[in-house]
């Protein structure tokens, strides 16, 4: 699993590679955990190379979402592939997580 | 115009046949042999009763019948039908030749009333009785076996008064000889009724090979005639007796299976030395079950209905879970009726688990009645219930991940399984069923974010 964080205007654009699943995931949740303590507010996660998502990776989404819920933050999804967006869809996260079709428009409504 | 076999008039009409011809087939016999005369006992009333019969004669020409269970309500078809069939048998039976006779006075024959001689052939109608029992046996809401029960004792009780009669006639027809067991009875001058008594106890006495032996047989024509009823009574009692038997034990034939179904696996349970807790909770199981479903196994008993039926019947029992399962609420006509043909009921008994934790998920399984725990970890811990309309499943079956957490029953379940097979056919002919699913989802999904929050995947 690869991890890459960009800075895109106020957003912090995390772009992740691979596959986020049990193992992969507290990889990416020290990234992200790094991100909030330094007080990010708008994050972007970017799904476009994620080949598989796990419980373990839908688990630290909402965890994150909860968490900059509370601090007045702001958490978007993006380019989510087929069966992610499935996984999300049938888990009932959209209701949750705002999920955007590319990065562009994720960043356009930020 | 034509009567419908079914039809309430129809019904009433032949249970008032039904009670003449029992009437009949008793009073015509004990008339001849006790009472040998016509005016004694209802004579008026016997020719209303033939008039009743006449009509019958009349309505069976307009009544439907069945071949091969389908109704035929050809009028020329019916008639030919009554005409090759039971026509000639109720015409004999009921034609009035004791009125032609009465017209000529009361000739004796042998000592016996012509008339009532002739009215012997009205016992022809006993044919009516079977025709009428076999009729209301194709009713819907008639037990079949209650009916052949009331057919049997029928036929016993009224071949033994007719034998009662016979055995007293074997004495009266030669005037009571001073042999006959009449006279070694010293009955000859008793009451008709007192006479009837006694030649019926000892009719029963020798059909049921009890035979107490005092009264007893003492002329050539007597020692015959038991000769004779012994062997009717011999052959048919342990036919009819079996026969009996055999019918009220199937009865309870679904109770008496169910429990040596029960027995079987207590049984086997005590050969494994299962712990008694565990079995009682199996008995729990298995009484619950007869409670609720008669010990029918609604899987494989709709399993032999086509679609059709299947899906009106499930549609009747799945009234509450229409209403409650929020899935169903969202569907189309045509994907409801789907999902309820592909759902298998289940009975969950409290304790039982409906999923175990580390499995992998193979089907959905909705809740529509009684409630669920949900259990983490080897100590159990609970995470909340489930309850009526929730169901859980999917997640497993979409992330194609073990469930982490058990499911156990709370109390007495009723659940709908949908499997994975049928789940993945059903998305692939239904896309709308994912969107459904999605649309619940989003409609729940505070729950579903907590308890994955909670690690837990169902």
């Amino acid at each position: 699993m690869d991890v890459t964080i960009r800075d895109e205007g106020d957003t912090k654009v995390v772009v992740l590679q691979g596959k986020l699943d049990t193992n992969t995931t507290p990889d990416v949740e020290s990234a992200i955990n790094s991100l909030l303590d330094d007080g990010v507010n708008n994050l972007l996660i970017n799904f476009e190379n994620l080949s598989y998502i796990s419980s373990a990776g839908l688990r630290l989404l909402l965890a994150t979402a909860k968490h900059m819920e509370g601090s007045g933050g702001d958490l978007r999804v993006c380019s989510l592939n087929e069966m992610a967006t499935e996984v999300f869809e049938l888990s009932g996260f959209t209701a949750i997580i705002d999920v955007y079709a590319s990065e562009q428009e994720a960043l356009g409504g930020a | 115009m034509i009567i419908r076999e079914h039809s309430a008039f129809r019904l009433c009409w032949d249970a008032l046949i039904l009670v003449l011809v029992i009437y009949s087939c008793v009073l015509i016999p004990y008339q001849l042999v006790f009472l040998h005369s016509v005016e004694l006992v209802n004579n008026r009333l016997m020719q209303a009763i033939g008039l009743v019969f006449l009509c019958d004669i009349g309505l069976n020409f307009i009544t439907s019948y069945r071949n091969a269970g389908v109704e035929i309500l050809d009028s020329k078809t019916i008639r030919k039908h009554y005409l090759s069939g039971l026509f000639a048998v109720d015409l004999i039976a009921n034609f009035p030749m004791d009125l032609l006779v009465a017209a000529a006075g009361d000739p004796q024959v042998g000592g016996f009333s012509a008339i009532l001689l002739l009215r012997l052939l009205a016992l022809l109608r006993l044919f009516r009785f079977f025709v009428i029992l076999r009729r209301w046996e194709s009713l819907s809401w008639t037990h079949p076996g209650y009916l052949r029960v009331f057919k049997y004792v029928g036929v016993i009780l009224v071949l033994t008064h007719c034998i009662a009669c016979l055995w007293f006639a074997s004495a009266s027809i030669d005037e009571f000889p001073a042999d006959s067991w009449v006279v070694v009875a010293n009955i000859e001058t008793s009451e008709p009724l007192s006479q009837y008594i006694r030649s019926l106890y000892w009719t029963i006495t020798t059909m049921t090979t009890v035979g107490y032996g005092d009264i007893t047989p003492s002329r050539s024509v007597e020692y015959l005639l038991a000769c004779v009823i012994m062997l009717i009574g011999a052959s048919l009692y342990a036919f009819i007796i079996g026969g009996l038997a055999s019918l009220l034990g199937n009865l309870n034939a679904a109770k008496n299976s169910h429990w040596e179904h029960i027995e079987s696996v207590e049984q086997y349970l005590r050969s494994r030395q299962v712990p008694a807790s565990l079995g009682m909770r199996v008995h729990r199981y298995y009484e619950y079950l007869w409670e609720r479903h008669k010990g029918l196994n609604e899987r494989t008993l709709l399993e032999d209905l086509p679609d059709s039926l299947r899906l009106d019947i499930m549609l009747h029992l799945a009234g509450d879970v229409l209403r409650d399962v929020h899935l169903f609420k969202h569907c189309s006509t045509m994907l409801r009726n789907t999902l309820l043909v592909a759902l298998k009921p289940a009975t969950y008994a409290p304790g039982n688990y409906l999923a175990r934790e580390g499995e992998v998920g193979k089907n959905i399984i909705f809740i529509t009645q009684g409630e669920v725990e949900i259990l983490v970890g080897e100590d159990e811990v609970s995470h909340g219930t489930l309850g009526p309309g929730d169901y859980f499943g999917y997640l497993s079956l979409a992330l194609k991940e073990h469930r982490s957490a058990s499911i156990r029953a709370c109390d007495y379940c009723e659940v709908l399984i949908l499997d994975k097979s049928r789940y993945d056919e059903i998305s692939t002919e239904y896309p709308e069923f994912l969107q459904v699913m999605k649309q619940v989802s989003a409609e729940h999904s505070g729950r579903a974010s907590q308890l994955l929050l909670e690690g837990i995947v169902l």
